[in-house]
């Protein structure tokens, strides 16, 4: 099986930079999701991978050599498209073969192998249909088949699950990462969902604006994130914002907030006096009762619940606005008007980030 | 969107609407109709009168390509013209296909440099009238000897029918999505293959109705036979003169060889009606 | 501000050439006076059907649409008094955003400053204030169907129907353009109803959602009784992101004791969970009957991870999958054949192939009956309630 190696790879398209001098690493075997907002910058990626596009400059190297000018049916790699990409005159049968069938297999041979994949992705029942006759979970399949039949060195995934329903996908989050151990292929995945990307990669590259703002696995990016969008992208409700600028107090560094002065906790010395940007996960926000002791009073104008927690969106004594997540059992003591609540705010579960460039702050080494 | 119980007097308006313009439209095609069964004396009476008796000799004349006249018996060489027409028209739209779909392929999907302002060089041509070339053509012609030649006209026609098979068969291709034509290269095979096995096919409606249009477009053309073409090359637009004789215009044939002219065009559009409106409408290739 | 009822709503389309299709089925409802309603269910269901018809774009093949007791079901839309949100945004090309948005307030002529003060509050509520002098066409989808949403919202028109609102919206804006429009709704006692695919965003906006299928109305109730009483399989299986787990069952008697037997997706007996209380009495005293076909259904998150309980002792589960979503983790269990999707607050360090012990709380366990997928029960403990 192939390593995979993408180095310092920039692509343009008129005045627009898409990729910018963009290095990823996959070994064979590993699953690396590239994971971003919406732009053309991760179909790109993979398209080069493929090689149906030519990057501007950098080096796109499959186990070892130089896949430069090299088309794409010379560069064993299989990929599977999110609007499936199926021959529409084929059955699903020919669909899945046509690789094989590129690589001039025996018709047994082909048969064989097609009906092997086909049972692992549960689509054998099908495989006399034409796409227009399979529902979207079964063109998907399909979709993927045809790309894994061959146990191709390098597997593209180009948010594979997007066009599918809710409940499907789910199901598929939970299928691939095993279906894709069983293959060792070098695969590259691409996704604007965040939880797919932390449930299936085992390194994640997140690209923003054609860079690659951190490639890590699933902990460093949540817990430590790089940059305040690297910390936008992952979570849901999205991560809370707050201006704000660390002074000197009593030998510590301390935050003024919501009307109230807060301690950082140590080691966060290099961001006094600079124009930060305070993060707090809405799940590390502490809900209190009434008159919590050294929390804040805030005013909770709704609840909306999402799948096994709620979401209370909270407005500060300065208008200030805060989402807080807790576990779904609590939703009901909140009811349906205003109501004031207190919260409180985990010193230790703060993300500082310099305002100017983004980049997170982080705590020095003790 | 239907709003409430659809009101009768709308409804009726409505098909008295349709009923006036559709008898607006085919009121000629019809009176022709009615022309190639009547004697020129029943053309030319007046009151014009929808009651006579039939009569089928215009069609003979036209057809066994003797025409009897006061002034004597005339060759009618309209048979030849239909087979002209057939000829030029087929040959044309052939030519066009074999240099269009590429053509149309390589605009679609490839970025070249003044690729835009050779597209639509190409497609103006569909603009410029006949008339301005026909007679500077006319001189060339006699110089390199393609006067009154199939392989002149049939050049020539391409005026006509290439930049309507490019602008529409690359509307197709443009509505395609690359993915199925990507997915195809990477399982494994070569570009030429990927464009005879899946390009093509999958823009088998849109060619279909590009040539469907062009062949039509052909077939009506009058300019470039009519100055670029003698007697024995003329297709039916030209050789409908024929019968503005000396001894008078005979209407009668007139109508009948256009009754004639018309039938192919018409019952290969009705045929392919379906993909005419498909392929006018540009197509829609979900991947 | 306003009522709304559907009686006996009833829409079959006739296509020419082809079969007619019933796509509602005699939906009956109430909506209350500034109640949120979520209309849920996969395409084809008829929510957008029976929103067209509450509309007006659609006329009732049968059934009754009531506003504040007032009939409805006759008058031409501009007539009902009621502000829409359109699935395709339908924007006005011409118009700027704020032109657009402020449209239905410059025909009810009212003085430009209010007109300009609503503009920006409902654009800062959407998070679309710094584009409103820009044009429909040079604007994102996202953009432009929040557009299509002020301009619903603006009105705070009695009744609001909204179809799939947020379907294009950038996930990062989700949470918070949730609260801030349920806030609003509430707050300006808009009474309104919205269609949706999507089930979260269905329980997060809505006081009350009529779950659809194919045309019928499957269930209405609040979110907390969809997912903890769910009146048939289908609604059990669709609402919840991971849904309820279902299994097959058959209740049987061994050692003077009834028994619940799971069986695997073969169909083969896997664990049993031991019944109390009423569930384990007579069938005519509301227990459950040997042989006949069950369904059990528990919440992901009620699945207990390495604890025990009673009735399911020493289950162990074999982790088949680990996904760590930052707030929780969702755990492929493989329990004797059958496999379950538990979920737990924050990181749980297990391993892939790992053995665990997991337990299902007998209150946590819901009976439905195989054949007609109607719900039984919902909790299997000693103070067991019928569905």
């Amino acid at each position: 099986m192939s390593d995979l190696i993408l180095d310092r790879i920039s692509k343009s398209y008129g005045k627009t930079q898409v990729l910018s001098e963009a290095s990823i690493e996959v070994k064979a075997g590993e699953t690396v999701v590239v994971c971003g907002p919406s732009g053309a910058g991760k179909t790109v990626l993979l398209r080069l991978v493929a090689g149906v596009v030519e990057p501007d400059t950098g080096d796109i190297r499959i186990a070892g050599r130089s896949v430069l000018n090299v088309g794409p049916e010379r560069r064993d790699v299989g990929m599977a498209f999110q609007n499936f990409a199926l021959y529409p005159h084929l059955t699903a049968f020919e669909n899945i073969a046509s690789p094989l069938r590129a690589r001039g297999l025996e018709a047994g041979e082909i048969k064989k192998r097609v009906d092997e994949i086909s049972k692992l992705l549960r689509i054998e029942h099908v495989l006399g249909h034409t796409p227009r006759e399979l529902s979207n979970g079964q063109k998907q399949r399909t979709s993927l088949a045809r790309s894994l039949v061959r146990g191709p060195g390098v597997l593209l995934l180009d948010d594979p699950l997007r066009n599918v329903d809710a409940k499907l996908r789910y199901e598929m989050r939970l299928e691939l990462p095993r279906l894709l151990r069983n293959f060792g292929s070098a695969v590259l995945y691409v996704t604007q969902d965040y939880k797919e990307a932390m449930a299936l990669a085992d390194r994640i590259a997140v690209l923003r604006a054609g860079r690659i703002e951190q490639l890590a696995p699933a902990s460093a990016i949540y817990d430590a994130p790089e940059s305040i969008e690297v910390a936008r992208l992952f979570g849901d409700p999205t991560i809370n914002l707050y201006p704000i600028r660390p002074e000197a107090e009593g030998g510590a560094a301390v935050v003024r907030l919501f009307g109230q002065t807060w301690r950082l906790p140590r080691g966060r010395e290099a961001a006094i006096d600079r124009d930060c940007m305070l993060g707090l996960r809405p799940e590390d926000v502490r809900i209190g009762g009434d008159g919590h002791p050294g929390g804040v009073a805030f005013e909770l104008e709704a609840v909306t619940p999402l799948n096994v927690r709620g979401v209370l969106y909270l407005r500060g004594p300065a208008g200030e606005e805060l989402l807080a997540t807790v576990p779904e059992r609590d939703i009901g003591q909140f009811g349906r008007g205003h109501r004031r609540i207190w919260i409180d705010l985990p010193a230790e579960k703060l993300h500082l980030f310099d305002r100017q460039s983004g980049a997170r702050i982080a705590p020095a080494a003790a | 969107m239907s709003m409430r119980k659809t009101n009768p007097i709308a409804r009726a308006l409505r098909a008295l609407a349709l009923l006036l313009v559709g008898l607006f439209f085919l009121f000629p095609i019809f009176w022709v109709l009615l022309m190639s069964f009547q004697t020129n004396q029943d053309i030319l009476r007046i009151p014009p009168s929808l009651f006579f008796s039939p009569t089928l000799e215009n069609f003979y004349a036209i057809i066994s390509g003797k025409l009897v006249t006061s002034a004597g018996t005339l060759e009618v060489p309209f048979m030849g013209n239909l087979l002209n027409s057939v000829i030029l028209s087929t040959a044309s739209v052939a030519v066009s296909l074999l240099f269009g779909v590429p053509a149309a392929y390589a605009f679609a999907r490839f970025r070249f440099r003044l690729g835009e302002d050779i597209a639509f060089t190409l497609l103006s041509f569909r603009f410029a009238p006949p008339l301005l070339v026909v007679l500077p053509l006319a001189l060339y012609f006699q110089d390199l000897g393609l006067n009154n030649s199939y392989l002149g006209l049939v050049w020539v026609y391409q005026l006509i029918s290439l930049p309507l098979i490019l602008w529409i068969v690359r509307g197709y291709f443009e509505d395609m999505s690359p993915d199925i034509e990507h997915a195809f290269r990477i399982d494994g095979h070569s570009w030429f293959a990927t464009f005879m096995k899946v390009s093509i096919p999958l823009a088998r409606p849109g060619i279909a109705a590009a040539a469907l249009l062009a062949f039509i477009f052909c077939w009506n053309n009058f300019i470039f036979a009519l100055i670029l073409a003698s007697a024995d090359k003329q297709p039916v637009t030209v050789g409908a003169l024929a019968f503005v004789t000396a001894s008078g215009i005979q209407y009668g044939q007139i109508a009948a060889s256009i009754v004639l002219s018309i039938i192919p065009t018409l019952a290969l559009a009705l045929y392919a009606q379906r993909y005419l409106v498909e392929g006018l409408s540009l197509g829609a290739v979900k991947g | 501000m306003a009522t709304l009822s559907l009686d006996k709503l009833t829409k079959v389309y006739r296509p020419r050439g082809r079969e007619p299709v019933l796509a509602v089925d005699h939906v009956s409802l109430e909506v209350g006076d500034g109640e949120i309603v979520g209309l849920l269910g996969s395409s084809g269901c008829g929510k957008t059907s029976t929103l067209r018809m509450i509309a007006g774009f659609e006329e009732a093949t049968e059934g009754k649409i009531r506003s504040n007791g007032r009939e409805i079901q006759d008058l031409p839309p501009s007539q009902r008094d009621v502000a829409m949100a359109f699935e395709g945004y339908a924007l006005y090309p011409p118009l700027r955003l704020r032109d657009n948005i402020g449209f239905a307030l410059l025909r009810e002529r009212r003085p430009r400053s209010e007109i300009d003060q609503r503009v920006a509050e409902v654009a800062g509520l959407l998070e679309i204030e710094d584009i409103l002098d820009r044009y429909p066409s040079s604007i994102s989808a996202g953009q432009q169907q929040r557009t299509s949403l002020a301009r619903a919202l603006i009105r705070r028109a009695p009744l609001s129907l909204l179809d799939e609102p947020m379907s294009q919206l950038e996930p990062q804006l989700r949470a918070i353009l949730r609260a801030r429009i349920k806030d609003y709704l509430i707050q300006n006692r808009m009474t309104t109803i919205f269609v949706t695919h999507d089930q979260t965003e269905a329980i997060a906006l809505a006081d009350r959602i009529a779950v659809m299928e194919k045309g019928v109305l499957e269930q209405y109730a609040p979110p907390v009784d969809l997912k903890e009483r769910p009146a048939n399989l289908f609604v059990a299986s669709f609402i919840g992101e991971p849904p309820m787990n279902i299994v097959d069952a058959i209740a049987l008697e061994e050692g003077g004791r009834r028994w619940l037997q799971i069986l695997d997706g073969a169909g083969n007996p896997a664990f049993r969970v031991a019944l109390a209380g009423q569930a384990s009495a007579l069938p005519a005293h509301g227990g459950l009957e040997p042989g006949v076909k069950y369904a059990l259904g528990i919440r992901p998150h009620r699945l207990r991870i390495g604890a025990t309980s009673a009735g399911t002792e020493g289950l162990t589960a074999r982790v088949f999958s680990r996904q760590w979503l930052g707030d929780q983790t969702h755990l492929g269990l493989e329990v004797a054949g059958c496999s379950f999707v538990a979920v737990a607050d924050g990181l749980v360090p297990v391993q892939v192939g790992e053995q665990i012990a997991v337990a299902l709380p007998l209150a946590a366990l819901h009976l439905f009956d195989r054949a007609s997928g109607t719900a039984l029960r919902h909790g299997l403990d000693a103070e067991t309630r019928a569905a």
